[in-house]
């Protein structure tokens, strides 16, 4: 009889929870909590959700339509990823990868698919061009622009030919993203490339790589790294005693956690960053009403100041600003999968979009099109002060057009190598 | 009673030594295969396809070629992955001169070859020694995937992607294939494979291979050439292994990366064979549904309940229950699933009169 009561109560409840969510926008997000990635995951994942429970709770969602934003959990792990997009595809109208793994394997898919992918600041460089990859975004800048972007800062600070930097990345597909851009500026502007992988199963020890870096005395350290890697490589510099203020990280190398292991002796690292902290925004103080004392944010005080959950939130607006695009397009509140990639494909964020939505200052304006999926925002580089990361110079902004060919030909080239490839014919637009 | 063999008569030595001497196995086993070749793709989802059917299917093969290797001839492996991983990589280069299916099938002959070279020391080492012997063909081989550019067309990101290709006009591979061409491939792969290794392990190779496992010296002094028999072993087994590597990422990955072919593979694969059943053909399909199909269906128990379960805590869940399944099968059977029902079996045989 117990038995019974019980089941009973997980049907009814499996009903109701059926109906609650019949009128709403189902987003799920790949997400990591669990694993070796996690310690890096959960501030991103939990800015995401944040901003959109906020949503939720203070305007109803968006445009009137609840946001059923779910987690499904990967672990980082390509295998669960896969496994996630398959159980969501269905009612989701979009898909967050996460992993440059994951997204290598369900970029083809989602072309077949028809279900936009959103990347934001991760994935192929390559898939800024619209025409070529009509599904898939990574908004606000790809890892191309982060390298120019460095390059730019390295260039400002003096001139850079002659100078050696070596280039520390994670042995993976993503620590090997840049690698065609950097070596193309090296020709160009006269420095010395020197590649040092990181194995994935050398993350935590790489003294054999600052060996290297301490024989060869690179004049700048850009670092290409995750999860376990970036902490190793800045408690090696510290050990080693390279000077922190010529080493710069990639935007997902700038976390405060990180840092915080080393404190004081970290100060002077940087990191290039398409976001930025501002706690004094009126986000902030809307997430602590509605969210945060309502019992249902899973972070805390420490990490909500941090760069990576207000990436997370940067993430989510972005999202949901594609959303609001599209709803307005379209005239209803339930939009589908191809809406949303008109949205996506149509956002503009501008300053004065970006003060209403109480972010100021926490990313660069920017604007997509059917041809450009990445919007190419730029950002500021950041130094860690030895407390937190402060902004350490003004707006650098990617020269695309320098390497707008070489993205043009690696799209090119892989759909070519997956022909048959489904481009977007229609658009006519320059990027 | 289901299993009543009272009243099978076998009037021919051809009756006596038929793969399946018991008529109930055949009829189970006829079910089985209806099930795999006609219910099961009529009604699947692309869900179901993706997460369960396909990767039990190729798990299960990768097993089964470890265990002719560790379960049948007793040398002990921890390389299976290096050598999905040659499989992976040869059919990649393959399919620029063959159709997709034929490459997939010569893919397995690359591994074999790296297999025998590995497997040379065998012949002087043995057990835990062996492991480490193959430990190395582990490191040595993702090292090679990483650093021999011309295995994945000097790509940037180091990774391959699977094109579309299609046989006749019907795609088999890549994202433009349907799952349920892609499950069908796969079946008819992996049933011919297991065709084979039943009566290969049936027969003179497999009886060899089984006096070698349970006691070389033996072995030899009874006229077995250990050279050959274990050779044999490591080649047939790398054979299985490449087939299911090419198929892992061709027919189902969709693209991979070096380190896809690393030690947790290995030992994924190591417990699938070790879990089902070492020296069994059976143990391996009740391996990989155990620990590659159980923990999907078990993901969405939570959801079709309709409980509000954060998606991390159903993982943190999931991994604690099949942990201890894995501990509660090997403490009730501790040679396997296999045995599990081969148990099962003998009771149901001389139910209800039991000796």
């Amino acid at each position: 009889m117990n038995h019974f009561k019980t089941w009973t109560a997980a049907a009814a409840l499996a009903v109701t929870s059926a109906a609650a969510y019949a009128e709403s926008l189902y987003v799920p997000n790949l997400s990591y909590r669990t694993g070796p990635f996690a310690s890096t995951g959960i501030p991103l994942m939990n800015g995401q959700k944040d901003y959109m429970e906020m949503l939720n709770a203070r305007d109803g969602g968006i445009g009137g339509v609840k946001i059923d934003f779910e987690e499904c959990e990967t672990g980082y792990s390509t295998e669960k990823g896969v496994e996630c997009y398959e159980r969501t595809k269905g009612e989701a109208i979009v898909t967050q990868p996460w992993s440059t793994g994951i997204t290598l394997q369900v970029l083809p898919k989602t072309n077949v698919d028809e279900i936009p992918i959103l990347a934001p600041g991760y994935g192929f460089s390559p898939m800024s061009d619209g025409k070529t990859f009509q599904w898939a975004f990574n908004v606000p800048g790809g890892y191309w622009d982060a390298a120019d972007m460095i390059v730019q800062y390295l260039e400002a600070e003096g001139d850079i030919s002659g100078k050696k930097i070596a280039f520390l990345h994670l042995d993976h597909p993503y620590g090997k993203e840049p690698l065609p851009l950097l070596e193309s500026l090296a020709a160009e502007k006269g420095f010395e490339l020197l590649p040092i992988p990181v194995g994935l199963n050398e993350m935590q020890n790489q003294s054999s790589q600052w060996l290297q870096i301490r024989r060869e005395r690179p004049d700048n350290v850009v670092m290409w790294g995750w999860g376990a890697m970036n902490a190793g490589a800045i408690t090696e510099a510290v050990k080693t005693r390279y000077p922190m203020d010529q080493f710069i990280g990639v935007w997902w190398s700038g976390q405060d956690a990180d840092l915080r292991l080393v404190g004081e002796d970290g100060a002077g690292y940087k990191s290039i960053s398409w976001s930025f902290p501002n706690p004094d925004a009126p986000v902030h103080a809307d997430i602590k009403e509605h969210v945060v004392d309502a019992g249902k944010s899973l972070s805390n005080a420490e990490e909500m100041g941090g760069v990576f959950y207000n990436r997370g939130l940067v993430m989510s607006m972005i999202l949901a600003e594609g959303i609001r695009t599209a709803q307005e397009e379209y005239g209803t509140g339930m939009i589908d999968a191809g809406q949303l990639r008109w949205g996506l494909e149509n956002l503009n964020i501008t300053d004065a979009r970006l003060e209403e939505l109480g972010m100021s200052g926490m990313v660069p304006a920017f604007s997509t099109s059917c041809a450009n999926h990445t919007g190419h925002a730029g950002g500021w580089m950041l130094q860690w002060d030895g407390e937190k990361f402060v902004k350490a110079s003004d707006q650098l902004t990617p020269r695309v057009d320098a390497y707008a060919g070489l993205l043009a030909d690696s799209a090119a080239d892989y759909a070519a190598a997956n022909a048959p490839w489904a481009m977007n014919e229609d658009c006519n637009a320059d990027s | 009673m289901l299993y009543r063999t009272a009243g099978q008569f076998k009037t021919t030595y051809k009756a006596d030594q038929a793969m399946f001497p018991v008529r109930q196995d055949a009829i189970l086993l006829a079910i089985i295969l209806v099930f795999a070749w006609v219910i099961f793709p009529l009604t699947a989802s692309e869900f179901t396809f993706q997460t369960l059917l396909i990767p039990i299917l190729i798990y299960s093969l990768a097993a089964m070629g470890l265990n002719v290797l560790t379960g049948y001839a007793g040398q002990l492996s921890l390389g299976t992955a290096a050598f999905m991983g040659v499989g992976a990589y040869a059919c990649y280069k393959l399919i620029e001169i063959v159709d997709p299916i034929t490459a997939i099938l010569l893919s397995g002959v690359f591994s074999a070859g790296v297999g025998v070279v590995f497997g040379i020391p065998s012949l002087r080492i043995k057990g835990f020694y062996l492991a480490i012997a193959t430990l190395a063909a582990q490191f040595f081989l993702v090292w090679l995937f990483e650093k021999w550019a011309w295995l994945y067309n000097y790509n940037a990101s180091g990774a391959i992607q699977v094109p579309n290709l299609d046989i006749f006009g019907v795609f088999v591979t890549g994202p433009q294939a349907t799952s349920v061409t892609q499950y069908y491939v796969i079946l008819a792969i992996v049933t011919v494979m297991t065709l084979l290794c039943i009566n290969l392990t049936r027969g003179t190779l497999g009886r060899t291979w089984k006096a070698t496992r349970d006691m070389d010296i033996a072995a030899e002094l009874i006229g077995i050439n250990l050279m050959r028999s274990k050779l044999t072993a490591f080649a047939i087994s790398s054979y299985i292994v490449g087939v299911a590597g090419a198929m892992f990422v061709f027919m189902w990955r969709g693209a991979a990366e070096p380190n896809l072919f690393d030690i947790p593979l290995s030992f994924q694969i190591l417990f699938i064979a070790i879990i089902g059943g070492l020296g069994s053909i059976l143990g391996n399909y009740l391996g990989a549904i155990l620990i590659v199909g159980l923990p999907v269906v078990l993901n969405t128990v939570p959801e079709a309940l309709g409980l509000d379960i954060k998606s991390a805590t159903v993982e943190h869940i999931n991994i604690m229950i099949v942990g201890g399944l894995i501990v509660f099968f090997l403490i009730i059977e501790p040679h396997g699933l296999a045995r599990l029902w081969a148990l099962i079996r003998e009771k149901l045989i001389i139910w209800p009169f039991p000796h």
